[in-house]
């Protein structure tokens, strides 16, 4: 089956699956099978924001006054930031693009990608802002074993649905005696529909723990230097991450969800319950590593209201709130958030704020912002 | 006579005006939020019984006798419990 640009079938979107089904041809938005994708289109739309709105002048001043440790963690969490975000502007474009069957979801992806191009786009905003020269910084992304180590994980099942999507839209999957799939391990492998169909489950699971948690250890320790006054137009732009992000977790989520229920493919169903543990355990893996992520940020040292031990505990906490969402038990301990102040940085209606109150981003576009002091104003005469 | 809120087995008076959510907060109950418009999940309870009306989209997967409390409001008495 390859993949068509445009199919002339004329086939009724209304009963597709979500994916593997045909081809979406009609971009038609009156109607949708599910209709949460087309809600989380326009609002996606409605958080549109540039990170050229929002001054980030005054971080370097912070920046430099920063112990080395703390400058280590502000800078690490950026880094993984950026990768975390490199990965989700292609990724869902490439991986789940080619295979999606209903228009409303086929936009959403495009949607969603499109909006963590502009998360990147934003780490630049505010590198360039802290050195004269990132290119440092940048560099080391793909140098640093602890940010290697995760890349490696998440592009993982990227990939592999990737790879073999692009086999099943060359060949097609009748004619593996003639032509065999070799997959990325260098393996033969010999394809089904359903033996993809769980490798995208699988994808999605990787996905959801990505936007579950994997950001939300870098959010805390933002907030927390927002939390001291410090570095705040770093912090407002993540704020504005942070409200994208949820949005893309709610759509992994639905999906996991739609799929377990049994309201989309019937195949689906049955993957997503021969997959349960190994959901489970591609949660806890995440979960792991970002425990592993915050012991190497305090390495040289905490940060004033945050420590490893916190920072651990919240991604249980977290990560417990995240698995429960997708029909898993509690697996951590933990009934209580750690840091309960990181909720009011989430909450989504508070990013707007009253102009009067300094450096409200709408009202900066294209602006310099710096501090007046009322000395300056001393020569003035009425 | 006002409406009860009954939240894991305790009673509460219900504020129809407000939000659960917000009626939740006032009455001093611990419950998770984030977004506080209906899209992140978070506040998701379990509903025992009574019914709730929405004021905006509950964009978060809910599942049957769940209810997102941030942007719900109910006239009648209703029973929840948390997660």
């Amino acid at each position: 089956m390859a993949y068509t640009t445009f199919s002339t079938l004329s086939n009724d979107a209304m009963k597709e699956p979500m994916f593997f089904g045909n081809p979406v041809n009609v971009a038609r938005y009156d109607q949708q099978k599910f209709e949460v994708f087309e809600k989380l289109i326009e609002k996606q739309l409605s958080f549109f924001w540039r990170p050229e709105e929002i001054d980030v002048s005054r971080d370097r001043i912070d920046f430099m006054n920063l112990p080395d440790h703390e400058q280590h963690i502000f800078i690490s969490n950026l880094k993984y930031q950026t990768l975390l975000d490199s990965i989700q502007g292609r990724s869902p474009n490439m991986a789940l693009l080619p295979i999606v069957s209903l228009p409303e979801l086929e936009t959403w992806i495009e949607t969603w990608a499109f909006s963590e191009t502009i998360h990147s786009r934003s780490y630049t905003h505010i590198l360039r802002n802290l050195f004269t020269d990132p290119s440092e910084v940048f560099e080391d992304i793909v140098n640093n074993e602890e940010i290697q180590k995760r890349a490696i994980d998440i592009s993982g099942y990227y990939d592999t649905l990737i790879h073999s999507v692009q086999y099943m839209q060359l060949h097609g999957l009748d004619n593996q005696d003639a032509i065999e799939y070799i997959n990325l391990d260098g393996e033969k492998e010999v394809l089904t529909l359903r033996s993809i169909k769980k490798k995208l489950y699988l994808c999605i699971c990787s996905t959801n723990a990505l936007e579950a948690i994997r950001f939300y250890v870098s959010f805390a320790c933002s907030f927390a230097f927002a939390e001291r006054d410090l570095l705040e137009g770093n912090a407002k732009i993540i704020k504005l991450i942070a409200r994208d992000e949820a949005l893309h977790l709610t759509s992994t989520q639905q999906i996991l969800n739609i799929w377990a229920d049994g309201k989309d493919d019937p195949e689906m169903a049955e993957i997503a319950l021969e997959c349960f543990a190994e959901g489970r355990a591609i949660f806890l893996q995440a979960a792991e590593q970002e425990k592993e992520w915050a012991q190497y940020l305090f390495k040289d040292g905490s940060m004033i209201g945050l420590n490893e031990q916190i920072l651990c505990q919240y991604v249980e906490y977290i990560s417990n709130q995240r698995m429960i969402a997708i029909g898993y038990e509690a697996p951590f301990p933990v009934s209580t958030n750690p840091i309960p102040w990181i909720n009011h940085w989430l909450v989504s209606d508070n990013v707007q704020v009253a102009p009067q109150e300094a450096e409200i981003s709408s009202y900066l576009v294209g602006q310099i912002n710096s501090k007046v002091d009322s000395e300056d104003l001393s020569s003035f005469e009425l | 006579m006002s409406k009860i809120l009954t939240v894991n087995g305790s009673r509460y008076p219900l504020d129809s005006e407000k939000t659960l959510l917000e009626n939740l907060e006032s009455q001093a109950i611990n419950i998770e939020f984030h977004c506080r418009d209906g899209h992140c999940g978070a506040c998701r309870c379990q509903l025992v019984s009574g019914h709730v009306n929405y004021t905006s989209y509950p964009m978060a997967y809910i599942r049957e006798n769940d209810i997102l409390t941030c942007c719900s409001k109910s006239t009648g008495d209703i029973k929840i419990n948390t997660y």
